[in-house]
């Protein structure tokens, strides 16, 4: 069970990560105010110092309230279930698009999560996986002329 | 001004005819396509349609540009209320009240409000074009890095200062936003910040692909938390609602005069639509009746964004033709257009080729109008595609978002980019972190650094340079007391920071209803 109390945190963490790393980042550019006024790393580094402090605060205060955000039950169980079995086959997809190329991997993805996860019939699944897929092609890459991620299969079928 | 009214009528003479109304009636349904379709925009459109142009004659050539410009205008707003991803940038602000509108069921009330004062917002500015046009060439010519800085930090203020929430949660948000707009490389220096050799921060972070997965991706998964169904979202398309809808827009005559207003300001200083349509919701929800029901669903929150978008679309036309300075891609594209058509922009312009000038203007009337009714008989169709199925539409709005985020720079890594931000953007929706402050400071902080330190150069780093005239000096002070208000009412005691801070029910005004 993930409460609030939980979650402040984690993501407190998350923006003081995010503020150090670009602490680091800064600190090898020249952040001073120089005689043509501020430098490249002037304001990212003041970001930084900033967002590391705004991310410390929510920490405190989190904890300060922490009885009270125990409480709070931000996802219940079912529905965080709900929320992974939606996210991770977008993760799917985005790795499948990096090898085979964003048409291929849409048309998979379309197919699995509308066949397993809508439990749609195999003729419904199939239709709109090939629909979208096709429709996308000729509007993005025939007719604007927007080239989208391509695979080996474009390329064997002479499309690349 | 009666000798540009006199102009005015010779430009109708010139667009009104069969062969234009064709153009304009062609060219804003593909707008409204490239709109509509989050991965394509106006500039697509503008790009594909204009080897098209080189054979027309220059005034046929830029009635069926700007008209394909207008219907992407009116077709990003589309895809903001229903499914809460901006078509075109311009259209986030859309989204902060549209998509809670579309999700209590009230998706074609959201669509003709934003129709109706998009269209108005549009005329406004095509007005004020008529009337002052070439006034404004001359104070436009005034605009140096600290009047652009100026603009951009009122912009900023006013929005800021005018949102709810937590104070610190705030404050992160608006660094993030910061943060992820600085990196790259540095325009003023030409140094790398933040990419930590990796090659493929070195163009940056897109704001767009931030969009795509704080509201898109982020939106789907908490919709999907709830149930795998579309909750109160209704298909049913009832052209009596949106006529019931058309009646009660004179009702909302202020929030749309406002609106316009601060939209021929932004277009015409060259702060464009995007900033414009945060403006005016910023400033709506500061000074409304009804600012407790914004972000739940108020019309207000549709009007105000989507005025200020399109007077701002219709009035930057102005700078681009008088001082050939594109306020946007697209107008950047047109402008290129201009010179294959033999025409060079610039003061001379106005003089010089008056049936260009004023063709084009005349038929800015006529297209927005035309692009209202189109924009407005498609919207049964897109009512329609919220009654399929969540289990179907829900992935087929996954594919778009991925190939929009792909297509902003051609980039493999971007989807990661996006992927990413689709978990950020359920977190912080869950924790009530206000989403628009972290995409404004994305969109203007980086123009505004640029700007600032651009007039740091021409002072010699003193800060005085931005109170050198009046016009930056008012702004600027203006921006600064917008900032200063709420920690200023927090000192009088208004509210209990470290409460709002933290209490779970408070800020929720920020995020769905």
């Amino acid at each position: 069970m993930l409460t609030r109390f939980h979650l402040e945190l984690g993501f407190a963490a998350l923006v003081l990560l995010i503020g150090a790393v670009g602490l680091i980042g800064s600190s090898g550019l020249d952040f001073g105010w120089g005689a043509d006024g501020p430098q490249a790393g002037y304001f990212p580094f003041r970001v930084a110092l900033i967002m590391i402090a705004a991310a410390a605060l929510v920490g405190v205060q989190a904890f300060a309230n922490r009885a009270a955000l125990r409480r709070v039950v931000v996802a219940k169980p079912e529905g965080l279930r709900r929320v992974l079995g939606f996210g991770l086959p977008i993760i799917g997809l985005v790795i499948v698009a990096q090898w085979l190329g964003l048409y291929v991997a849409m048309a998979l993805y379309l197919l699995a999560v509308i066949r397993w996860q809508g439990r749609r019939p195999w003729h419904t699944a199939l239709g709109v996986a090939l629909g979208v897929t096709i429709v996308t092609f000729l509007v993005f890459e025939l007719w604007f002329q927007v080239p989208l991620l391509k695979g080996p299969l474009e390329i064997m079928l002479g499309l690349g | 001004m009666l000798a540009n009214l006199d102009a005015l009528m010779h430009g109708f003479t010139v667009a009104l005819t069969g062969y234009h109304i064709m153009l304009m009636v062609g060219g804003v349904l593909l707008g409204i396509l490239v709109g509509v379709l989050p991965g394509l925009g106006a500039p697509n459109g503008v790009t594909l349609m204009l080897p098209l142009t080189f054979s027309m004659d220059p005034v046929s050539a830029i009635i069926l540009l700007t008209s394909l410009y207008w219907g992407a205008l009116f077709g990003g707003s589309t895809t903001s209320i229903l499914f809460n991803i901006p078509g075109e940038p311009s259209s986030v602000a859309t989204t902060f009240d549209g998509y809670p509108m579309a999700r209590q069921g009230r998706a074609t009330e959201a669509l003709t409000f934003a129709f109706l004062s998009a269209g108005f917002g549009a005329l406004v500015g095509i007005i004020v074009i008529t009337l002052l046009s070439s006034a404004v060439a001359s104070f436009a010519l005034r605009f140096g890095p600290p009047e652009y800085f100026a603009v951009y930090a009122l912009a900023f203020a006013s929005f800021v200062a005018f949102g709810g929430g937590a104070p610190v949660k705030t404050i992160v948000a608006l660094c993030l936003g910061f943060g992820f707009g600085m990196v790259g490389t540095d325009t003023v220096s030409g140094s790398m910040r933040l990419t930590f050799g990796l090659d493929e921060l070195i163009r940056g972070i897109s704001f767009l692909v931030v969009v795509i997965g704080l509201f898109g991706l982020g939106e789907l998964l908490l919709t999907i938390e709830e149930g795998p169904e579309f909750k109160g979202a209704s298909g049913r398309i009832d052209p009596r609602a949106m006529l019931r809808a058309a009646a009660r827009m004179p009702r909302y005559w202020f929030a749309m005069l406002r609106g316009s207003a601060v939209g021929v300001w932004m277009g015409i200083t060259p702060g464009g639509p995007t900033a414009a349509s945060f403006m005016s919701y910023g400033i709506a929800r500061r000074t409304s009746r009804n600012r407790e029901n914004f972000g739940k669903g108020e019309p207000e929150g549709v009007i105000a964004p989507e005025t200020a978008d399109h007077s701002a679309g219709t009035a930057a036309m102005l700078p681009m033709l008088s001082l050939g300075i594109p306020g946007s891609a697209t107008a950047a594209v047109m402008l290129g257009g201009l010179m294959i058509w033999g025409l060079n922009p610039g003061p001379m312009l106005f003089i010089e080729q008056r049936d260009f000038v004023w063709g084009m203007i005349a038929s800015m009337y006529l297209g927005n109008v035309i692009g209202v009714v189109l924009v407005l008989a498609t919207v049964p169709l897109f009512a329609a595609m919220l009654s399929v199925s969540f289990s179907i539409i829900g992935p087929i709005i996954v594919t778009v978002c991925m190939v929009g985020a792909y297509t902003v720079a051609g980039a493999p890594f971007d989807l990661w980019l996006a992927v990413a931000f689709g978990a950020i953007g359920y977190m912080m929706k869950k924790l009530d972190y206000p989403m628009a402050p972290l995409i404004l400071a994305m969109v203007i902080g980086d123009k505004a650094e640029d700007a600032f330190r651009q007039s740091m150069l021409s002072s010699g780093g003193s800060v005085g340079i931005l109170w050198s005239n009046w016009l930056s000096g008012t702004l600027v002070t203006l921006a600064i007391l917008f900032l200063l208000w709420p920690f200023l009412a927090l000192l009088l005691g208004r509210r209990n920071a470290a409460e709002v801070a933290i209490s779970p029910d408070a800020g929720h005004e920020e995020t769905r209803a």
